[in-house]
């Protein structure tokens, strides 16, 4: 008996147990397939982990020395975790005082944030040492109220770590630089043309907080580190010269560049305006327009006579005279309606093709252009890249103004003013690029900036691009002399004791509208290279209205023989009598 | 009734009691119930194990991200010790100027070749990463599977 009711006992509890465990299962079964399952599958997702931006780490930027023109630095951002404050009042005071917040502005906030917010951000970009202040005082107060049991007044506030673009050397070649914008966008420069290759690519992610699917958290790689081809020390040289220069002789702006004729390599790149790169948001007080940035690249003016090397490299190439060519100046040409006189207005009488470039006549030069012809001289000029952007590596490039006949705005005087410069615009690194033919053998070469990229541990060295041949290495020869002897006859202050330079002056009117041409307000210019035998520098100097003198005689070019004095000290080019004497050994 | 007989009887009987075909099915469901727990205990052990191994790394994803922002002040900060503005400066300071092109001296150097540009990083191909052997990542299931398409792959 006693074991019948023991059996039915066993019986009744496994099956009272079995019961239970089904409706355990059934319950689940049915949770699983409910309507409500996606709510608590959402529910359970948010908890699993969290969407993140990822940007990755800007690349840096380089000079070609190594040394940091453009690097990042932590800054944070301050936030605070709504359901862990305690005394928002105590919060408040110390956002406000720490981080110079306004104090009723926090404390609304904290009182009455936004309808469901759970975290805000109180401040951004907080500087390194700031942030430490705050975190100092946050352990201190964490220390006090530790053994209370009490929690810290402070509790709640957080810290988020991430980095910000800093620039070591604050002003030094903006122009050539940019900067980064707060959102992570670069402008102006490199940091513009290349944000793509620096910034990396921002990635959405889902980082999962389960430790075991620890591995999916995603690597998103960093940016491209950049190497340029600036010198930092001949950058630096080249700004203090050019602000020197607008000291001394009273001009409004300016730029100078030096260029390797050879490869294109932008040496140093000085323009004014400068800004301190670190304090962009003076950006719209510093610069009235985006082309003010950078005025070597985006600011196409009416060069003057630094035009007409082109016009007779383009004469000598295509055989329309030679350098013993004679010609007659009686100081007046008529072309296309219009008078042309020289520049003091003289006739200078015979003269070959040298005493045309040494004198600078506009007079020889506009009978030059029209004796080629109009469609000769334009292929030239268009060969030459006048017109057309250089292809440079810098955002905001200007492709100046070159009308040619067809134009609706062409007439047959502009064949004779293009020829000296006038009636034409371009931008000082298109005129630089142009004259490269003939520092290097007929052959044009592609300014840039790039030297080199570095990414995934390889650095890929980017080689020079050629532009074209315009003209033939014979007639880049001959014209190299003729710019040599130019100076040398002039008596130039361009002149460098010890080395041979080739160049040529410009002193370009200042079109208005409305008025013509002012006569005393210029473009004084100079370019310029050296040594004429195996050229190593080329130089271009843009004084915009200096009023100490209208000639770019008296200003650019003794501004180019100092930039050459620093050029060749810094590239360690000896004079040519050493060089020679090292060839030779 | 032999013996013999008997004796079969009993040992029959003996195996056919009650209690002994209880404490058969109570061995076998102690025998399935410790073949569990040993797999319970060694899936939450290697569960524990990589749970712990993964909160290490996003510990050290958290330590190399600090790291990186560490190393990318140090170099900002050496960048502006080292600034063209400070050397200037410093170089003053200890009576350092710059020289004039008068002031320089051209030697001839056997072998001397003028600098080039910065070299950050190497041109040629990185090293491919350690390969980890199929033995540490393979299950037996993939194995076998692996084992018989080759073997069928033989065969064709």
């Amino acid at each position: 008996m006693m074991r019948h009711q023991y059996h039915w006992r066993s019986l009744t509890l496994a099956g009272f147990l079995a019961f239970f465990a089904l409706t355990i299962l059934v319950q689940i079964i049915r949770i699983q397939t409910s309507p409500d399952a996606a709510v608590f599958k959402a529910q359970a997702e948010n908890f699993s982990g969290t969407y993140r931006t990822i940007y990755p780490e800007r690349g840096e930027i380089y000079d070609r020395n190594g040394h940091l023109l453009a690097g990042n630095q932590t800054v944070y951002a301050v936030s605070v975790n709504l359901d862990e404050v305690t005394d928002p009042y105590a919060m408040a005071l110390t956002l406000s005082t720490y981080l110079a917040l306004d104090y009723n502005e926090t404390l609304g906030y904290l009182l009455d944030p936004p309808e469901g917010k759970h975290n805000l951000t109180f401040k951004d970009f907080v500087p390194a040492d700031q942030a430490a202040a705050l975190q100092e005082l946050q352990r201190q107060m964490a220390v006090q109220a530790a053994g209370t049991g009490v929690p810290s007044r402070l509790s709640g506030l957080e810290f988020q770590a991430h980095l910000q673009r800093s620039y070591p050397e604050n002003a030094l070649a903006s122009n050539v630089i940019g900067f980064v914008s707060r959102e992570g966008r670069g402008y102006f420069g490199v940091e513009e043309k290349y944000n793509d290759l620096l910034a990396g690519v921002p990635t959405q992610v889902w980082v999962p907080e389960d430790p075991n699917r620890a591995l999916e958290i995603p690597k998103v790689p960093d940016g491209t580190t950049l190497i340029l081809t600036i010198n930092r020390d001949l950058q630096a040289a080249t700004e203090q010269i050019l602000d020197d220069a607008l000291n001394q002789y009273g001009a409004q702006n300016g730029a100078i560049i030096v260029m390797d004729p050879k490869t294109g390599e932008i040496l140093a790149m000085a323009v004014t305006p400068r800004m301190d790169l670190n304090q962009f948001w003076n950006y719209d007080s510093i610069y009235n327009t985006a082309a003010d940035y950078n005025r070597a690249v985006s600011m196409p003016y009416e060069p003057g006579s630094v035009v007409k090397i082109l016009t007779m490299a383009a004469a000598l190439d295509s055989g329309t005279i030679q350098p013993n060519t004679s010609y007659f100046d009686t100081g007046v040409f008529e072309v296309g309606g219009i008078k042309i006189q020289n520049w003091d207005g003289r006739p200078w009488g015979t003269q070959d093709m040298l005493g045309c470039l040494q004198h600078s006549l506009n007079v020889c030069l506009a009978w030059i252009s029209t004796s080629m012809g109009r469609d000769n001289f334009y292929g030239y000029m268009e060969r030459f890249g006048l017109g057309r952007p250089t292809g440079v590596d810098l955002a905001g490039e200007a492709a100046g103004r070159l009308k040619v006949p067809g134009d609706s705005d062409w007439s047959e005087a502009d064949l004779g003013t293009n020829s000296f410069g006038q009636g034409l615009t371009a931008t000082p690194l298109q005129m630089i690029a142009a004259a490269s033919a003939i520092a290097n053998d007929g052959r044009m070469v592609v300014p840039h900036v790039l030297y080199a990229m570095v990414r995934n541990e390889q650095q890929v060295n980017i080689p020079p691009a050629l532009g074209g041949s315009p003209i033939t290495q014979q007639t880049a020869d001959t014209l190299n002399e003729m710019l040599a002897l130019s100076l040398e006859q002039e008596a130039s202050l361009a002149l460098l004791p010890g080395y041979r330079l080739a160049g040529k002056t410009g002193t370009g009117q200042i079109p208005t509208p409305g008025l013509g041409y002012i006569s005393d307000q210029t473009n004084a210019s100079f370019i310029g290279w050296g040594p004429v035998d195996d050229p190593q520098f080329m130089i271009y100097v843009w004084l915009e209205r200096p009023s100490a003198s209208i000639w770019g005689s008296d200003t650019a070019a003794p501004v180019f023989s100092q930039v050459a004095e620093r050029t060749v000290i810094l590239l360690d080019i000896p004079p040519d009598s050493v060089r020679q004497q090292l060839a030779n050994k | 009734m032999t013996t013999i007989q008997n004796v079969a009887h009993f040992v029959h009987a003996y195996r056919q009691a009650p209690w002994r075909v209880q404490r058969q099915w109570t061995g076998a469901f102690l025998l399935a119930l410790l073949a569990v727990s040993m797999v319970s205990a060694l899936y939450l052990e290697i569960n524990a194990r990589a749970a712990l191994i993964g909160r290490e790394i996003q510990a050290l994803e958290f330590e190399i991200a600090s790291v990186q922002r560490a190393n990318a002040d140090l170099s900002t900060r050496l960048a502006i010790l080292q600034s063209k503005s400070n050397m200037e400066a410093r170089a003053g300071a200890l009576g350092f100027r710059l020289a004039e092109r008068g002031e320089i001296h051209y030697l001839v150097v056997p072998g001397y070749s003028a600098p080039q540009a910065v070299q950050l990083a190497e041109t040629q191909p990185p090293l491919s990463p350690p390969s980890i052997p199929p033995e540490y990542t393979q299950s037996l299931l993939e194995w076998l599977a692996e084992k018989m398409r080759a073997s069928s792959g033989a065969g064709q």
